[in-house]
């Protein structure tokens, strides 16, 4: 607040302020903030650091890999000649991590997938992972089919990995783990895009303890199950 | 758990738009090549549908490497401003196909997938988007869904309380102190960031 603005000039424009950071304030309230905020230096440092948060929701959002195609599509709408070609191949800790698979002898065909799903249904971005040695990898199945696969890792910070693939999973969707004691534990929920994701969380137990890890819906059933003792 | 970060060794941002802003093929390969994941992502997170994230997406970096001679880096970083273009060319998307966006809470969840679980990390690391996943977990479910209509969607205070079907007031105050929370959580990092 500048010496000749008083405390409750201020007051009278709190709400408005995050809505003016945020863009959807209009007509005369946001000519009559606007024109406050110019003669108040505090309140012109508050919008200030309310629109740096506004602009940080947005930013939220998960990185996704667009369909396949899309360079080739949109260097070409922009002119953009002899844009070189990029294989795509999978992030270095992801190669690390099949790398390590088949180096425990986990057996031959087992590996990550991501990036492969068919052009319309955008791979997920996956987290990256806090390292820790591969504990269990186990085929995740829907009625029988295979639909994904399971990782846990144990270490300082013990996690799984997972990923869906032609599931009927969709939507929200909720990964438990059924310990060896019989207790189940809810790991996370994410969003399965017309039954294909990947996504990964701090394991509530221990690796060793997991028997099985589920897929649930939102209403309760469990979608796929991979059992992994 | 952070989100996968490919190390991006090179030019900035701001390099990149210089050389697109004068017709610099190599340098518009580049910037598309950092960013259209997290375009697409962004657009897909509000559409939920590939098609039309992947018409947004193209039309923001095609909006991006024509105006990229009037980027003025004192109003904001190039993400912000790439963010808030494809943003905007989501709603008016969804807008003019009179399409059912992606239910806040399910961008919210979408975002929080990729959330790391150790805050205190992400702000030594000056990671403003890890920060703020955390603290949008932290916020109250419906401060959550204000703050998303409101900064994602653009709703207005009256279109967020009709929505929601709350009063003005509430959805104001809503609206305000979930912004205000994440506010403090950015603060954070620049705080350090400034220590530096």
């Amino acid at each position: 607040m500048s010496d000749d603005q008083p405390v409750h000039a201020c007051d009278e424009f709190s709400d408005e302020l995050a809505e003016l950071a945020l863009g959807i304030l209009t007509g005369r309230r946001r000519a009559a903030t606007l024109a406050h905020v110019e003669s108040c230096p505090r309140c012109t440092e508050e919008l200030e650091q309310l629109v740096r948060a506004a602009d940080a929701v947005v930013q939220v959002a998960p990185e996704m890999e667009p369909p396949m195609g899309f360079e080739v599509r949109l260097f070409g709408r922009m002119g953009v000649a002899e844009a070189p070609k990029r294989r795509r191949v999978a992030p270095r800790w992801m190669l690390a991590t099949a790398a390590a698979v088949v180096a425990l002898g986990f057996g031959l065909g087992i590996g990550l997938t991501m990036g492969t799903a068919p052009s319309h249904h955008p791979a997920v971005s996956i987290a990256r992972p806090p390292g820790g040695k591969l504990v269990a990898v186990a085929d995740l199945r829907e009625n029988g089919k295979r639909v994904g696969r399971v990782f846990t890792y144990g270490g300082t910070t013990p996690w799984m990995f997972m990923t869906l693939d032609d599931s009927s999973a969709k939507g929200h969707v909720t990964c438990e783990v059924v310990t060896t004691a019989g207790a189940t534990d809810r790991v996370g929920a994410f969003t399965a895009k017309s039954g294909y994701g990947a996504w990964g969380a701090p394991l509530p137990v221990a690796p060793q303890d997991v028997r099985t890890a589920e897929v649930v819906s939102s209403g309760g059933t469990v979608i796929a199950t991979a059992t992994l003792t | 758990m952070g989100e996968l970060h490919v190390a991006d060794s090179g030019p900035t941002d701001e390099a990149l738009l210089a050389g697109m802003a004068v017709g610099d093929h190599a340098a518009a390969v580049t910037f598309v090549r950092r960013y259209q994941r997290r375009v697409f992502g962004l657009a897909y997170s509000m559409t939920s549908d590939s098609g039309v994230a992947e018409e947004v997406a193209q039309e923001a970096m095609i909006r991006v490497w024509r105006h990229a001679p009037v980027f003025d880096a004192r109003r904001g970083s190039v993400t912000s401003w790439v963010l808030t273009i494809t943003r905007n060319l989501t709603i008016d998307a969804l807008r003019m196909r009179r399409a059912v966006p992606t239910d806040p809470d399910d961008f919210a969840a979408s975002a929080m997938m990729s959330m790391e679980h150790n805050p205190e990390d992400a702000i030594l690391r000056g990671d403003v988007r890890q920060v703020v996943r955390v603290a949008l977990s932290g916020l109250p479910p419906e401060q959550r869904r204000a703050v998303v209509l409101a900064a994602v969607y653009g709703r207005t205070a009256l279109e967020v309380s009709e929505e929601e079907g709350i009063p003005l007031g509430t959805a104001k105050t809503r609206i305000r102190s979930g912004l205000i929370r994440l506010r403090a959580a950015v603060e954070d990092v620049r705080a350090v960031e400034e220590e530096r």
